[in-house]
């Protein structure tokens, strides 16, 4: 099912008033030294992302960042605000966005089992796209990915930077106007990072929107248009990455907005 | 140290958590509650009120301590000497016995008592007792008489015919012990295939990657009992058809006699409420596959919900008269309808409707997983 892509311009994701809580063991109370059974992971947190634009939140671990992608992707709801992508709240319509967005984070993993083949056309019937839109896309994307000579392949068998691109391609398989993509680089060795950043670019290129989480300073310098900087589940800063950062790289803008929030030293 | 070390590690991951611990218990509890219930149900519940008609042949003193322990029991019976009324001789007496006219026959040697005692002839006294399993006044009345026969202390040789047909006991035995075992074995089945179901994709991460795509949750659900309980019926149909076969041999009766008591419908309804359960029992496992967050916990909470099976499975065989109502209660409902059709006595709207309350009670879990797999603290918590 292919999205309709919005106007240009258009915001494609609006994040407004979002908060999120999640409840702590008196194990994790004690761990995070804290006598609250309650832990505040995103405190009213608003920003928008434009239709063809890179947006990149950036934060330090813990942040918020993870928790307000998975609130995009409507894994978890909000306690309150909401979160419209391609016109579509998260909270009310959350199959319509799932139809809009393609969700990559190393948390999500495919079954080893199956072939790259299989599991693209897999997940295009759960996102009901149709058969011969289908096979059109495989090839193309797997032969634009250098997957086509490991389609029968079992996942189980494939490098970790060909897994990540079989990854990749799933997530889009339904050709979602909004790709969000939680740490795209984590844990990645140089080689299979650059694929995942060619990757980005690649789609940017083809006219989607991305969003993405990270706290690497390089990354954002060298894929954002747009960044919004958050720190303690707040959004400290939001805007155009020149705009953010003036004449200061995103590094030395970070931590002086971090000393501002914080009143400390990172 | 080392050794020290370990095993403090090892004690630490299982008393760390309150829920493998729960589930080591619960069997125990539940074991002890369910039997006491069962307990309940059979001693404890209204008795059966007897009045035996029991003919003798001979005479001994023994009958009065029969007729005194029968008392005992809040039971009562008619000693009817031969010649008597209704039978003149031992022959016409087991024809009563039979036709279930009378209970039992006792047949006493000539002085029997005198004999036991020493004071008679050299011959070694007899004792006979005849009675029809198939009966449950005979068989009690037999029960009691052959252990104060049994106990009696005085030498003398006890002999005990049963006139029910071989092929009756058989099918009594199996409509007893089959529909337990069939509950077991497509339990094993179900349990063998669903069990990492959710949280083996839970685990691996790959659960999270389908609940990204626009598919609906029933779906989902459906998706996954639905084949799960295919491929567990294969595994439960082999299992039940290896039981089938093997039992009347194994109780020394062809496969012919044991089946000849079962009609076309017969096979049907049990094939039905095979058919009915697997399904159940799949979803039930796998919505406790949704709720836990590791296989290991599965394979725990797994373990209680056997015992349950097996415990309501087993209670059909020891309580009888269960009213109409067992068919509102799933697996237990099936099991009675099976056991009926076993004995011979298919009820089917009995048969029926424990398979479309099976089936009611899948789709309710159906739902139930689907709401699972939308909740945030059973798909992601911690």
């Amino acid at each position: 099912m292919e999205t309709q892509l919005p106007a240009e311009d258009e915001e494609v994701v609006r994040a407004e008033n979002l908060r999120k809580t999640f409840t702590l063991s008196r194990k994790q109370q004690r761990l995070e030294r804290t006598s609250f059974a309650r832990k505040v992971a995103v405190d009213g947190l608003s920003f928008a992302a434009q239709r063809g634009e890179i947006y990149g939140l950036l934060g330090p671990n813990g942040a918020g960042k993870t928790t307000t992608l998975r609130i995009l992707s409507t894994l978890i709801r909000p306690d309150t605000g909401d979160a419209y992508v391609c016109g579509h709240s998260v909270t009310r319509e959350p199959q319509k966005v799932r139809d809009a967005i393609g969700f990559m984070t190393s948390e999500l993993k495919l079954e080893s089992f199956f072939t790259p083949s299989y599991l693209f056309d897999f997940f295009g019937a759960m996102h009901g796209v149709e058969k011969e839109t289908l096979a059109q896309r495989k090839q193309d994307l797997f032969a634009r990915f250098g997957i086509d000579r490991f389609a029968e392949v079992k996942v189980r068998d494939l490098s970790t930077g060909m897994l990540q691109k079989v990854s990749l391609v799933v997530s889009i398989v339904h050709d979602p106007a909004v790709v969000i993509f939680d740490e795209p680089t984590n844990g990645l060795d140089v080689l299979t990072a650059k694929v995942v950043t060619d990757f980005l670019l690649e789609l940017k290129r083809m006219g989607k929107s991305i969003l993405l989480s990270t706290h690497i300073f390089s990354l954002v310098e060298k894929l954002c248009d747009r960044v919004g900087i958050i720190i303690d589940g707040k959004m400290a800063a939001d805007g155009k990455l020149k705009d953010v950062c003036g004449e200061m790289s995103i590094e030395e803008r970070f931590f002086e907005i971090y000393r501002t929030v914080r009143g400390e030293e990172a | 140290m080392k050794l020290l070390a370990l095993m403090k590690k090892e004690f630490a991951r299982f008393f760390g958590d309150p829920k493998l611990l729960v589930t080591m218990i619960i069997p125990g509890l539940l074991i002890y509650v369910i039997y006491s219930i069962m307990g309940s149900a059979m001693f404890g519940g209204e008795e059966v009120k007897y009045d035996f008609r029991v003919y003798l042949s001979g005479e001994s003193q023994v009958v009065e301590i029969i007729d005194d322990a029968l008392a005992d029991s809040g039971w009562t019976a008619e000693f009817l000497t031969l010649p008597a009324e209704g039978a003149q001789t031992v022959e016409e007496a087991l024809d009563r016995v039979n036709s279930g006219e009378a209970d039992a026959l006792l047949v006493f040697s000539d002085g029997f008592d005198d004999a036991i005692a020493g004071t008679g002839t050299a011959t070694v006294p007899t004792a006979e007792l005849m009675y029809d399993s198939q009966s449950e006044a005979s068989a009690a009345f037999a029960s009691l008489a052959g252990n104060i026969l049994d106990s009696y202390g005085r030498t003398f040789e006890l002999t005990m015919n049963d006139f029910a047909e071989s092929a009756d006991i058989m099918r009594t035995t199996m409509a007893g012990i089959l529909p337990f075992l069939i509950v077991i074995f497509v339990f094993s089945a179900c349990m063998s295939v669903t069990l990492e179901s959710v949280a083996g994709e839970k685990e691996r991460g790959t659960l999270a990657t389908i609940l990204v795509t626009s598919a609906r949750r029933t779906d989902i659900a459906l998706g996954k009992v639905l084949p799960l309980a295919c491929v567990s019926l294969i595994g439960a149909a082999s299992s039940f058809l290896g039981v089938v076969l093997s039992l009347p041999t194994l109780m020394g009766i062809s496969v012919d006699v044991a089946v000849a008591g079962i009609s076309a419908v017969g096979y049907i309804m049990l094939l039905l409420n095979i058919i009915s359960i697997v399904p159940l029992i799949v979803a039930a496992i796998a919505t406790v596959s949704t709720l836990s967050r590791t296989v290991k916990e599965a394979s725990g909470y797994t373990s209680v919900i056997m015992i349950i099976m097996m415990v309501l499975s087993i209670v059909a065989s020891f309580v009888s008269g269960i009213g109409d109502w067992v068919v509102a209660l799933p697996i237990l409902n099936a099991v009675v309808a099976m056991q009926g059709v076993l004995s011979g006595a298919t009820v089917l709207w009995q048969c029926l409707a424990a398979f479309a309350i099976n089936l009611f009670y899948t789709a309710l879990l159906i739902l139930l997983i689907a709401r699972l797999l939308s909740s945030e603290r059973v798909m992601f918590g911690k």
